[in-house]
């Protein structure tokens, strides 16, 4: 009992400034809204607050996991992995002599998660881009329906890397070993990465309905603007450099890492953007009001993830390397 | 003991199953509540249409719901039967009428339950077929209807089961399916069999193109 609600990250300074920022910008959030709601009933309040209200419980979520149980956090990111892939298995449209080898790709989940849980590096990093990757195909082939069987190995070994592969990376930060003159730990990477991610795609929306007038890429998302993006860069960046102290990077480094972190999260976004746009649909799914299906949340993660992993890999852990 | 089984399986285990691995999106199903017996229709994909249902009903109700099913396939041996009818709550009924036996014949059995005060899940296409592709509804659920005018059907429609565990296949591979329910109705007078199906089809149309635009 004592190690699961051993509340440690009250003693932990970096952690709790953090906590206290994102409750900040929800109550200012809420409270905004609510106010503007009073004084100009005719503006269109309802999905903002939708979305905030959804933001409340996913930031709880977040913070509860991440913080209060290392183990949970791991089981919880897993179960988003798991969740997204669903969700685009689902609207995907695979054969259904796909089913064998998708129920391996959903097996895969837990052990990939399993071996970040056991800090195995070198065996997480190659398990589903070798291991799944070919043992997925061959069991396509076993089944013997070899009509559009490119299309399922394909997509198949897409959807690991996107939902599963990616976003496993968040799990193996808390793996990371201990540095010294370090506090925050791989707790402090997660809530770094998270936060900035998400902050950046608050951002890139709110500067583009603020100022949005040149698009970037209008057959893909209409409302990706130069002037959302743009802002939204540079907002993530100063923001990045005042959270620099949950990251063992030196400033130059963290400056950097969130100017690369805040394109990815753009980039992720509007890749699941053309991919939904392909398939015709507006959302994954509806299990997050206001907001559609949770990979339309993590769209960003999968690609920030990763990329800021192994830039934090490469630039402070070097002796592990 | 078996109501309490009933509701601690479906009400939560199995609910909780469906929702967060299988994936399906519930409807609320309180309004069955007001009614005091009413008849599920429902369209079949896969076996986990019929746990689907029993997991939407609000948890005070499971133990008066049987879900009509085929002997021929659930009664195959006495222990399957047994089974089937202590963790499912099945009436277990043969496919053709039988005009020498009544007590045998499966309106008069659905009949009887019915007036034994249960409420029922039928499945009027008969059987799961391809997956997610309706087959013609069987009269057997108008000729029930048309012998008790008072009780309610409730339409049901379900999406997406049939891709998560098809017919010849048990393995359940995850996929996002939803269920909906529609109003109560009561068979109208002058109402035969042709027609009592004929508006069963418009209902299943109607909650078929609603389950699709979310």
């Amino acid at each position: 009992m004592k190690n699961i609600f051993h509340m440690d990250f009250m003693e932990n300074k970096d952690l709790m400034i953090l906590v206290y920022v994102i409750l900040g910008i929800l109550l200012f959030a809420t409270l905004l809204f609510y106010i503007v709601g009073k004084l100009k009933p005719q503006a269109k309040l309802g999905e903002l607050k939708a979305r905030t209200k959804s933001w409340w419980v996913m930031a709880t979520l977040v913070l509860g996991a991440t913080l209060i149980n290392t183990t949970a956090c791991y089981i919880a990111i897993a179960l988003l992995s798991f969740v997204a892939f669903r969700e685009l298995y689902s609207v995907l449209g695979f054969r259904e002599s796909d089913r064998r080898a998708i129920f391996w790709a959903y097996v895969a989940i837990p052990i990939q998660y399993y071996l970040a849980y056991i800090k195995w590096y070198g065996a997480y990093i190659i398990f589903i881009p070798i291991v799944m990757f070919l043992f997925l195909q061959l069991r396509l082939v076993l089944k013997g329906n070899t009509t559009g069987i490119i299309k399922s190995m394909a997509s198949l070994q897409w959807m690991l890397m996107l939902t599963v592969f990616g976003i496993s990376h968040m799990a193996y930060l808390l793996s990371l070993p201990n540095l010294p003159n370090y506090d925050a730990g791989g707790r402090g990477l997660l809530l770094f990465l998270v936060f900035l991610t998400e902050i950046n795609d608050v951002m890139q929306f709110t500067w583009g309905k603020l100022l949005g007038k040149h698009k970037i890429i209008p057959k893909v998302s209409p409302n990706k603007t130069w002037e959302g993006f743009i802002g939204g860069v540079i907002s993530t960046t100063i923001i990045g450099y005042f959270l620099g102290f949950l990251t063992p990077l030196s400033v130059v480094q963290v400056v950097c890492v969130s100017f690369v972190l805040s394109c990815a999260g753009f980039f992720g976004d509007i890749v699941m953007s053309s991919v939904k746009r392909d398939i015709g649909i507006k959302d994954m799914g509806a299990s997050i009001p206001g907001h559609g299906g949770v990979l339309d949340r993590i769209d960003s993660l999968a690609y920030t993830a990763p990329v800021f992993f192994h830039l934090v890999y490469y630039l402070a852990y070097p002796s592990v390397c | 003991m078996q109501k309490l089984v009933l509701r601690f399986v479906y009400g939560y285990i199995i609910r909780v199953f469906l929702r967060i691995i299988v994936g399906v999106r519930f409807a609320d199903a309180r309004f069955l509540l007001k009614e005091k017996q009413f008849i599920i229709v429902a369209n079949h994909n896969s076996h986990l249409d019929t746990m689907t249902i029993m997991a939407s009903l609000p948890r005070s109700i499971i133990h008066k719901v049987k879900p009509v099913a085929a002997a021929d396939h659930f009664g195959k041996t006495k222990l399957k039967a047994k089974l089937s009818n202590y963790f499912v709550n099945t009436l277990l009924i043969q496919r053709k009428r039988d005009k020498d036996n009544p007590a045998n014949d499966p309106i008069n059995r659905m009949v009887k339950a019915l007036d034994d005060g249960y409420s029922l899940i039928l499945f009027p296409e008969g059987t799961r077929g391809e997956p997610e592709i309706q087959q013609p509804l069987k009269p057997g659920v108008a000729m029930v209807l048309l012998q008790r005018p008072h009780i309610k059907y409730v339409p049901s429609y379900m999406k997406g089961m049939g891709k998560a565990m098809p017919k010849h296949d048990s393995l359940i591979v995850p996929f996002s399916s939803s269920i909906v329910f529609g109003e109560p109705k009561e068979i109208l007078p002058g109402d035969d069999v042709s027609s009592i199906l004929t508006r069963m089809q418009l209902d299943f149309n109607e909650l078929q193109s609603e389950i699709s635009t979310p």
